[in-house]
């Protein structure tokens, strides 16, 4: 019996706890597996491009142009990656602008471990082939 | 000698004129009663009198017919010989004319136009005198109180201490000064009188043709007021306020200007020391705002998000262990996220980060959404900004917001508030209006304390140049009303 592969999922969080904790709560997942960590926007990209993820969860407001930058030239380096966005309470105006530049899935920080990796994983069963 | 020439000269000559029968004439005379007209001998005694010298004189014709006519001088001229003369200057020169004062009857003094006539006969004998007086003491007496008046007014305006009013000539050259004139600019009236007005404008002005300008547009439009330096005589500086006025006689020809300056030196002082303290205290209000905001960040960025990895570690933990660990991590859990949410609502009040980001519309929206609980207070935004108001002036509007919206919602008793927000007179005007149970009429003064936060709220829109008020009607809702001007904060000045 072979195990079914694990979505693999990039994390872009300027918090290091953020980012730590997230990884932690993914990576215990049977299913997911977090293959990229990055800690501004930039980063984010080159990283995306690189590891081409089924998943990139995105900060919105972090260095090198925001979850919005980030998001744009994902879809454009790579194309199947599913993007959600994980926002701070008070960033509800920005999320509309990362909709406009294809973020389908929106999470307030602060929401709990389950609903985060439902999301994660109905994201990663949606991007072509998984 | 004589043949010839004398027939002819007897042909030639003018026939005599026709002459109103006597009696006509007479009457015409005797019953003019605006014109005393009487004949004196040739010494000047009286031998006719008729009714308008009567009234103007107060003699009738049997007392006064044969007296001397000095019997109508005053007892100065008489001394002086002016009857005498006046005869003397008559028979010289054919006529003479006068004015001055006569006596009548009673001894009253009346103003008379007199002119007296020589008389003679064809062969340039002197008859006597044709005498016509006219009494003029009304029309003296007008002219007496117009130049009382005239002179009054010119004391008035040359007294007057507090405004400098003078004139200048059609070109500009000063033709008149006052007191207030020496005072403000220093010149006595010999000093400036026939000198061009362009004296009293800072150099920068004469050469960018400020004065004649000034007097273009005077004419042009009647008057011009302007605000500005002045030089006073010694080289100092004053602000002034200054009125020219055209001036134009009856024919519409131009004759000159009036010109009015005050010195509001003193009263500009006053106005930047109030607006030094404004600035100063905006300055301490942006301050303020500003370590607000960055407290605000602070928690946002770092206290809030250690919080959130910190609820999740748990939440992770809580899965992994068994459930008699798992149920304290959960109630740990709970209490993280319920301090999450109040360091929420202590950022959103501190500095609701929505504003820097997108604008005072956005952010009053969702301190809407969140604030006001929909299931008992309908809520509305009308947003006709059609410029967006700097970010220090969106803060103290969405502050006084805030405070007016925690009235609504602690007070009005009200089932629906709607705030507008328009852009007017260069400024922000923002209406907060319940319909609620209503203050009664305008909230001026503080019901006993800052029960309304009436004193805080208006303090935040003076502070920004602005103006606050509260109305209402018991039963009638409430509305608080705020304008603040879209102006810049001016920088402070550096202090040594």
């Amino acid at each position: 019996m072979t195990t079914p592969p694990r979505s693999r999922v990039l994390i872009a969080d300027d918090d290091a706890m953020i980012r730590s904790a997230l990884r932690a709560v993914l990576d215990a997942e049977p299913d997911l597996e977090v293959i990229a960590v990055a800690r501004d926007a930039g980063e984010a990209v080159v990283l995306a491009e690189q590891h081409t993820p089924a998943v990139a969860v995105l900060d919105v407001r972090m260095p090198g142009g925001g979850g919005t930058r980030a998001a744009r030239e994902i879809r454009l380096r790579s194309p199947n990656t599913r993007l959600l966005a994980f926002s701070a309470h008070s960033e509800m105006g920005a999320l509309d602008q990362m909709r406009r530049v294809g973020v389908t899935e929106c999470l307030v920080k602060g929401v709990s471990n389950a609903e985060i990796v439902a999301t994660v994983r109905r994201l990663a069963q949606a991007a072509p082939g998984q | 000698m004589h043949d010839g020439s004398t027939p002819q000269r007897h042909d030639r000559r003018i026939p005599p004129p026709v002459r109103p029968p006597d009696t006509a004439l007479r009457l015409l005379v005797q019953n003019v009663l605006d014109y005393g007209i009487f004949m004196l001998d040739t010494r000047g005694y009286v031998v006719t009198w008729n009714a308008g010298a009567e009234r103007i004189k107060g003699y009738r014709a049997d007392e006064i017919v044969g007296r001397h006519f000095s019997t109508f001088y005053p007892a100065e001229d008489v001394a002086a010989g002016k009857p005498d003369w006046e005869l003397e200057v008559a028979v010289a020169e054919g006529r003479l004319e006068d004015e001055g004062w006569r006596i009548r009857k009673d001894g009253s003094r009346f103003w008379a136009n007199v002119v007296i006539t020589a008389l003679f006969d064809e062969t340039g004998e002197l008859r006597g005198f044709g005498k016509v007086t006219r009494d003029l003491t009304e029309r003296r007496m007008a002219e007496e109180r117009l130049r009382e008046s005239e002179e009054r007014f010119r004391l008035l305006v040359q007294n007057v201490l507090d405004y400098g009013i003078f004139m200048l000539d059609t070109r500009g050259y000063v033709a008149s000064w006052n007191a207030g004139a020496e005072r403000i600019k220093g010149y006595r009236a010999d000093e400036i009188v026939g000198r061009h007005f362009s004296t009293f404008y800072p150099a920068e002005d004469v050469a960018a043709g400020k004065p004649d300008w000034e007097l273009e547009v005077a004419v042009a439009e009647g008057r011009l007021e302007d605000e500005g330096w002045r030089i006073r005589k010694d080289g100092s500086r004053f602000w002034a306020n200054v009125v020219i006025t055209a001036l134009f006689d009856e024919t519409g020809e131009l004759r000159g200007f009036g010109k009015v300056t005050r010195d509001l030196t003193e009263r500009r002082m006053a106005e930047q020391a109030l607006s030094e303290g404004r600035r100063l205290l905006s300055h301490l209000v942006e301050v303020q705002e500003m370590e607000r905001r960055r407290i605000a960040w602070d928690v946002h960025d770092d206290s809030i998000q250690s919080m959130v990895a910190v609820g999740m570690r748990l939440q992770l933990l809580a899965s992994q262990l068994p459930e008699e660990h798992a149920t304290a991590l959960r109630q740990l859990d709970e209490s993280i996220r319920d301090t999450i949410g109040r360091l929420r609502n202590l950022v959103f009040r501190l500095r609701p980060p929505v504003i820097d980001e997108h604008g005072l519309i956005a952010a009053l929206s969702s301190y809407m959404a969140e604030a006001l609980p929909a299931s008992r207070l309908s809520h509305s935004l009308r947003d006709e900004l059609h410029e967006e108001p700097r970010p220090e002036t969106a803060v103290t509007i969405f502050r006084i917001c805030q405070e007016a919206l925690v009235n609504v919602l602690k007070h009005a008793r009200a089932s629906a508030v709607e705030v507008s927000v328009r852009t007017v007179d260069n400024g922000t005007l923002v209406r907060v209006v319940d319909n609620g149970v209503g203050v009664d009429g305008p909230v001026t003064r503080q019901p006993g304390g800052d029960h309304f936060g009436v004193l805080e709220m208006r303090e935040r829109a003076e502070i920004a140049g602005g103006w606050w008020a509260m109305t209402g009607e018991p039963g009638r809702g409430t509305t608080v009303e705020f304008w603040l001007p879209n102006l810049p904060i001016l920088p402070l000045p550096e202090r040594p």
